[in-house]
């Protein structure tokens, strides 16, 4: 009996071992660590797919390429972050996971042809994983790193022309505005860089991480944080001009929209404020949201996605919801209005991108196709 | 298995507010106020061990005596165990009851020091508010003598190896600490306890050894935990057989 009982104890350790086995990562089942992301320029919508990027044609979801070809015998890692599109070039970011107890994962900026998907550089020297996208600008392409850094590489060559180190994970996109990089840090600091060499102009400290890209209007930065609060900051200086409180952190960036500032908190309430800071409305979802909001190029309306993957169309002036649609898994990623359509992608989902008409969120096409069975 | 895991990170981020803003201290003392609250559990389970190792001579008696009658070793080993005062499964249940324990403090690190951006997403909604301090606290400081506490150990942050080598070391002394000895008195028990004693030995080593390969996954902070509670355990152990040598 009692070696019964060792047997049985030793026996709830190795139970034990093996629950930490699956939790550690190694049972081979590959989770979704993050949210991936698109864009739209032209014609073509480029996406980041998990294991590969796609340029779709925007009119029917038609793949113009994917990169790597071949995902099987050609992994490039995972790729989640936002691709940053400027003339010929697309830049995205992946993670290759490790193989082994020894070997760590590797994160990898890549520059890709916008035109063939064709591989023009890599940049493989960060250690954290890159989660929000990178910003293009003045000839250099700026993202930042759970590492703590933001790198600055040419966009001819992959070449770092520079980086700088905060005191916590920067997961946010910067914004380039002229010759100045605007980059929130975990560490609870905005930054304001010289686009240049990187050096500091002002560095402004907030009560919670910045996570979300700034977005700029007349001088003034509006950006969210983690302590549920909305700022207001003078670009030149750095000053706080205004605080807003909300319910819960702000993550995703604002949208602006002649004068009217749109935001939402995690808690899924979605704000539409005055220059001054005031209220202008109120909308609570009833479901959580990671992304900020974006506007219709009209402004007629604001799509705010949810993490229960629903894409919902408010009407901008007074936040009445005009229609949502309920698609598959979660909506973390900002949707993209272009033109007639908006688009949105998830994860967790069969269909990882949906096209959507923006007057009633009839489906234009998805992505990957539905399989007709016959 | 990470319901636990939200009441524990907000506790996290409290220690972390009074603990001048140290990530490692509050993972300490989060981690010995569990152990604390963990400690009628971790006694029975201990006392049962030591009880056992001291009926073991009349356990071996029993067996020698029925050997052939199966039966009547079973009967009579309950018997004995009900004499001597011993619930045979007191040995197993805290440790059953103890893993979602472990799991939550697991899960709060993560959430605390999150490497991941759905984790942290994740515990955005399960913060509570009402406790002192912690707005914008999360994500906490996770860099710890040039390690991040988030990340695996890696190369680029070499000493940081050195973390699941404590664990191994912890681990194993811990494992031979609580593991009570085989003893046998015939020919036939030594070569039954010489054959469980290798079983032993080699649970000994081979439980701190993949302890030490999975720490090699996670994000440092969890080897610090994993260090800390098997040194609580360590201290434990030593303070209960200190205090049962003084009531004998």
């Amino acid at each position: 009996m009692n070696q019964f009982l060792t047997r049985r104890r030793y026996m709830l350790l190795a139970i034990l071992a093996a629950l930490l086995l699956g939790a550690s990562g190694c049972s081979g089942s590959a989770r979704a660590t993050s949210w991936t992301g698109l864009n739209v320029v032209g014609d073509v919508l480029y996406a980041a797919d998990l294991e590969r990027v796609q340029a779709l044609d925007v009119t029917a979801g038609d793949p113009v390429w994917t990169f790597p070809k071949d995902t099987e015998d050609d992994g490039r890692g995972i790729f989640y972050v936002t691709p940053a599109v400027e003339g010929e070039l697309v830049v995205v970011a992946s993670q290759v996971p490790s193989s082994g107890f020894f070997s760590r994962p590797r994160n990898i900026v890549w520059a890709l042809e916008a035109d063939r998907g064709r591989e023009l550089w890599r940049f493989d020297e960060a250690t954290g994983q890159y989660v929000e996208g990178g910003a293009l600008g003045g000839g250099l392409f700026v993202i930042g790193n759970s590492d703590g850094n933001v790198y600055a590489l040419d966009v001819e060559s992959g070449d770092l022309e520079w980086q700088f180190e905060t005191g916590h994970r920067v997961w946010a996109t910067p914004l380039i505005i002229s010759d100045t990089v605007y980059v929130g840090s975990m560490d609870r600091h905005l930054y304001a860089l010289n686009l240049s060499d990187g050096r500091v102009r002002w560095d402004f400290e907030g009560g919670g991480a910045f996570a979300g890209t700034p977005a700029l209007r007349d001088g003034v930065l509006y950006m969210g944080a983690f302590d549920d609060k909305f700022y207001a900051i003078d670009a030149e200086t750095g000053v706080q001009l205004w605080i807003f409180s909300g319910e819960n952190w702000f993550w995703g960036g604002p949208a602006i929209y002649e004068g009217v500032i749109y935001t939402a908190d995690v808690d899924g309430n979605v704000y539409a404020l005055d220059e001054t800071g005031k209220q202008i409305w109120r909308k609570v979802l009833g479901t959580s949201v990671r992304a900020g909001p974006v506007v219709a190029e009209d402004g007629s309306t604001l799509f705010v996605a949810s993490e229960d993957g629903t894409l919902h169309a408010l009407d901008a002036a007074d936040g009445f919801e005009l229609w949502s649609v309920k698609g598959e898994g979660q909506m973390l990623s900002p949707p993209v209005v272009d033109g007639a359509a908006v688009y949105v992608t998830s994860i967790y989902g069969e269909k990882r991108i949906l096209a959507l008409h923006v007057d009633n969120g009839r489906e234009m096409w998805s992505h990957p196709p539905v399989v007709e069975e016959e | 298995m990470y319901f636990l895991a939200y009441p524990f990170a907000n506790l996290m981020l409290l220690l972390y507010t009074f603990l001048g803003n140290s990530t490692v201290a509050a993972i300490a003392v989060l981690t010995l106020l569990i152990s604390l609250l963990t400690v009628p559990l971790t006694l029975s389970q201990q006392k049962s061990s030591r009880k056992m190792q001291e009926f073991q001579p009349e356990l071996e008696k029993l067996q020698k005596k029925y050997a052939k009658d199966k039966e009547k070793l079973a009967q009579e080993q309950m018997n004995l165990y009900k004499k001597a005062g011993i619930n045979p499964m007191s040995g197993c249940l805290p440790l059953l009851i103890q893993m979602p324990i472990w799991f939550g403090l697991i899960g709060a690190i993560k959430y605390c020091i999150p490497s991941t951006p759905l984790d942290l997403f994740k515990f955005s909604q399960h913060i509570y508010k009402w406790l002192p301090g912690v707005e914008g606290l999360v994500p906490l400081q996770s860099t710890f003598l040039g390690m991040d506490l988030g990340q695996p150990p890696s190369m680029a942050q070499w000493w940081s190896y050195a973390l699941p080598v404590l664990v191994f070391i912890t681990y194993w002394l811990q494992q031979k600490l609580m593991t009570p000895p085989t003893t046998a008195s015939s020919s036939d028990d030594k070569s039954q306890a010489s054959a469980m004693a290798q079983q032993m030995q080699m649970m000994q080593t081979t439980m701190p050894i993949m302890m030490m390969f999975f720490t090699l996954s996670y994000p440092t902070g969890l080897s610090i935990y994993f260090i800390i509670s098997s040194l609580i355990r360590v201290v434990q152990y030593y303070f209960i057989k200190t205090n049962g040598a003084k009531t004998k």
